[in-house]
């Protein structure tokens, strides 16, 4: 039934999501402000708008867990129970439950059923109070479906409502029309007798009753149905008439008006042919369970009866669960997001002089002569102008403020503080700061690490602060702020900064440098951030694994995006991850090979180059080699790997790119260098099929599409030199 | 003419759905995100056949919402259902007692929620 309102789930989760953090939050707030009523006023709200709408979906266990908390955070905000520490504790780990439940109703995952059970005993026993009242349940009203058994049934019904029936916007017409529907009304009496002289009367109040007969099939909680806002203030009566053969004898089921618990005979649905058998002794539950097992598949059967190969039900049953597979995949893909009408709006606005610009070109094209160029220009650059700034606005769109990630910390470094006996503040500063949906998705993890890691690693125990006379407290900044094309966002902790020995020490040992190399502080910083470093002398909770900031640099790369380390012995660390604004659109370098133009990704770009004679060797088994400044890199002809017709097959003629991806390098040999320009990166997968050593094309300013270059791909052509057949 | 009716909820996923419902049943439908909202947009004028309020909202709550809705002389007699997660009595007849015309229990489905705003609106 719920169905209907199954393409409003996205929206739920969004919202639901929105929710969480408002609680997350306040309940954070909440532990330096326990008083703070409206607050918690806010808290239960949220919750409460989670219970409700996933109601609607269905979603029954996210509902009876939040009706838990709801519960807890009722008798706080009514000041029936007090904020302490082990409550506001309680309500946070059962805020973490809540996301996995969110989690397993959006993706279908398992939750873990032990925490949810656990929590949900612990916010009883938080929300019981002494002593502990009777629970006062209203018995629910067990929705019976109407029992349909044709049987037709005369009722006799009398009914006096009561007297501000019409103040609440009630009209017993609509009750007496209700009842119609149910079956043949008959006999229907108005009794005016309480009404009252003229000049007393009110004509705000209902002075009437009624008196009905109603034939139907229904039984009697339908009727009731019709009375269902007004039975318990009604003096209401509802009787079976019995047919006259009972001799008149008063064999009548009264319902009187008001009472609460009335029981009938309630139609259930039917139930299973071997429930019914074992209930009634015919047969054994086990006996029942062992009938059962013995049931076969459709596939089984059909193999059996030879209609299909085993084979083929392999098949059928493989297909089968990809389908499925599919099927959550594209679940789980879909996303939305929620645009600030005023964006819109504009939006629409700049689409209107868009139309006036092209409506303006296409007047002048008609009678267009010669003398009139000027006006020609100064509307083409009219056209741009509208161009870019809808291209701008549209990007806008996908933009959300950074706060949504960062929303995540205050509770991080309370938990991380309280873990590691260290007393640490958050400063959060540029939350306003807009950036692409999918990048403040994917930056959330390389964040967290960060500051773990600044909370861990970073910041000194109080004793040590207070010994190098810094403040007991230690503080991590988190800061966004805008920096040309690219979003920067900071983790700056005024800890005891990167120990220079220290990580040259365990470079050593892992075999990463020599032990007599000479490297400048920007060297050793960055080896950190290789696989399988760590100087944390014990691995801790919180982190230490050797596992992390080598992923965030990998993660942040993806993005295309850079992370670089400043630091101060005894003053603290600044990691800055420097990032694009949006994945669809990047800064590219515009190369020739030949009558081709392929487009390589700035930031991958280290270096161009034209090498000397010998400076190339070739290596069987291993490609081409050449010697830039010591180092041997792979060096791939573009022309060979593309099959093309090249200007210069001289490396000492062409040009060399010197490529970087994931801490390798590569030199790609390419004709001439363009130019540097942003290109929007159209799918190849979409339009056409996937190409190895490219990663998308793009349409170029004269009309014609251009290649992208994929340096991790080219970097595994290089590695297996393997041309590509075009 | 088509019927209209105020739908108050402070969640955007409740109300769109509320007004998914009754847009398909052909009501022309006003939105509003809390109490005061409501009564705002009731006050501006214009016929409002039925009222659908949430409870629980920030700036003015549902029962408030409807005790002010009486108020005016164009809702004094228009239906008002309140949409409950709690089917607990004192919410029922703090409703009831504010004005409230009837109540509909979340989770509900469409078919219950036309189903009881045509029990309460006059034809």
């Amino acid at each position: 039934m719920s169905n209907d309102f199954a393409q409003f789930q996205d929206a739920f989760f969004e919202e639901a999501a929105e929710h969480l953090a408002i609680v997350e939050e306040g309940l954070l707030a909440l532990e330096q402000h326990p008083q703070d009523l409206e607050l918690l006023a806010k808290i239960f709200r949220s919750a409460h708008s989670i219970k409700g709408a996933s109601g609607m979906f269905g979603f029954t266990a996210l509902a009876q867990f939040t009706h838990k908390m709801e519960t807890l955070l009722d008798l706080l905000r009514n000041e029936q129970k007090v904020v302490t520490a082990a409550i506001a504790d309680l309500l946070l780990k059962s805020t973490d439950c809540l996301k996995s439940l969110m989690e397993a109703a959006k993706s279908g995952v398992a939750v873990d059923e032990e925490t949810v059970q656990r929590l949900t005993t612990e916010l009883a026993t938080a929300s019981a109070l002494e002593p502990q009242p009777p629970a006062v349940q209203e018995a629910k009203p067990t929705a019976a479906p109407a029992r349909s058994d044709g049987q037709e049934r005369t009722y006799h019904i009398t009914w006096t409502p009561p007297e501000w029936l019409f103040k609440r916007g009630l009209d017993p017409l609509q009750v007496v029309k209700e009842l119609n529907g149910l079956g043949e009304l008959s006999a229907v009496k108005l009794d005016m007798s309480r009404v009252p002289d003229l000049n007393l009367i009110d004509p705000e109040k209902c002075y009437l009753s009624w008196e009905l007969q109603l034939l139907t099939g229904r039984d009697l909680k339908s009727i009731e149905t019709a009375f269902e806002f007004v039975r318990e203030d009604s003096k209401l009566s509802i009787e079976e008439v019995r047919s006259t053969e009972s001799g008149g004898h008063s064999d009548e089921r009264k319902v009187s008006a008001g009472s609460g618990g009335i029981h009938h005979g309630e139609g259930s649905d039917p139930k299973p042919l071997g429930e019914i058998l074992v209930e009634s002794g015919v047969v054994s539950p086990a006996a029942l369970e062992q009938a059962l097992a013995q049931q076969k598949r459709v596939g089984e059967i059909l193999v059996e009866q030879k209609a299909v190969t085993p084979r083929q039900l392999e098949q059928a049953l493989h297909t089968q669960r990809q389908q499925e597979v599919a099927a959550q995949t594209k679940k789980a893909d879909s996303t939305s997001i929620r645009v600030d009408t005023a964006k819109i709006d504009k939006l629409i606005n700049l689409v209107g002089e868009l139309v006036i610009t092209q409506s303006m070109l296409s007047d002048l094209g008609s009678r267009f002569e010669i003398k009139q160029l000027p006006v020609l220009l100064e509307r083409v650059a009219q056209l741009e102008r509208n161009t870019r700034e809808i291209q701008e606005r549209v990007m806008g769109i996908r933009m959300l403020p950074i706060g949504t990630a960062f929303s995540r910390f205050p509770r991080l470094v309370r938990d991380l503080s309280a873990k590691a006996g260290k007393k640490i503040q958050l400063v959060l500063s540029g939350e306003e700061t807009e950036l692409d949906k999918t990048v403040i998705e994917s930056i959330g993890d390389p964040l967290t690490h960060l500051v773990r890691n600044s909370a861990d690693h970073g910041l000194e125990p109080p004793e040590e602060r207070l010994d190098n006379n810094k403040s007991e407290v230690g503080t991590i900044r988190l800061n966004a702020f805008h920096e040309g094309g690219n979003i920067c966002i900071t983790v700056e902790d005024d800890g005891r900064g990167l120990n220079r020995e220290k990580i040259f020490a365990k470079a050593v040992k892992q075999g990463m440098v020599g032990e007599n190399e000479k490297l400048s502080d920007d060297q050793i910083w960055p080896l950190i951030f290789r696989p399988g470093f760590s100087t944390a002398e014990k691995v801790t909770d919180v982190s230490g694994r050797g596992v992390g900031m080598d992923v965030v640099k990998r993660n942040i790369e993806a993005l295309g995006g850079t992370v670089s380390i400043k630091t101060v012995t005894g003053k603290g660390t600044t990691f800055t991850l420097k990032l694009p604004l949006t994945l669809a659109i990047i800064e590219g370098m515009t190369v020739r090979v030949g009558q081709e133009t392929y487009i390589v990704p700035l930031l991958s770009i280290l270096e161009s180059i034209q090498p000397k004679e010998g400076a190339i060797k070739t290596v069987i088994g291993k490609g081409e080699l050449i010697n830039v400044r010591g180092t041997y890199l792979p060096m791939i002809r573009m022309y060979e790997v593309f099959t093309l017709q090249p200007e210069h097959t001289s490396p000492m003629k062409a040009i060399l790119l010197i490529l970087e991806t994931e801490g390798e390098r590569v030199a790609v040999m390419v004709d001439e260098i363009l130019g540097q320009q942003q290109v929007v990166i159209k799918s190849m997968e979409q339009n056409f099929r996937k190409v190895e050593g490219i990663a998308g094309a793009t349409i170029l300013g004269d009309g014609t599409v251009g290649f992208i270059l994929d340096v991790r791909g080219l970097l595994e052509i290089a590695r297996h030199g393997a041309p590509i057949a075009a | 003419m088509s019927k209209t009716a105020l739908i108050v909820d402070d969640s955007p996923t409740m109300r769109q759905m509320v007004a998914f419902t009754l847009t398909n049943a052909g009501f022309t439908v006003v939105e509003a995100e809390h109490g005061k909202d409501a009564v705002n947009k009731a006050s501006a004028g214009g016929k409002m056949d039925i009222v659908v309020t949430d409870l629980n909202m920030p700036e003015m709550d549902g029962i408030t919402l409807i005790k002010e809705l009486r108020k005016l002389s164009a809702f004094k007699f228009t239906p008002i259902l309140m949409l409950t997660t709690e089917s607990a009595i004192e919410k029922k007849q703090a409703g009831k007692e504010a004005g409230a015309t009837g109540w509909i229990v979340k989770p509900f489905n469409p078919e219950v929620l036309l189903k009881t705003i045509a029990k309460v609106l006059p034809a």
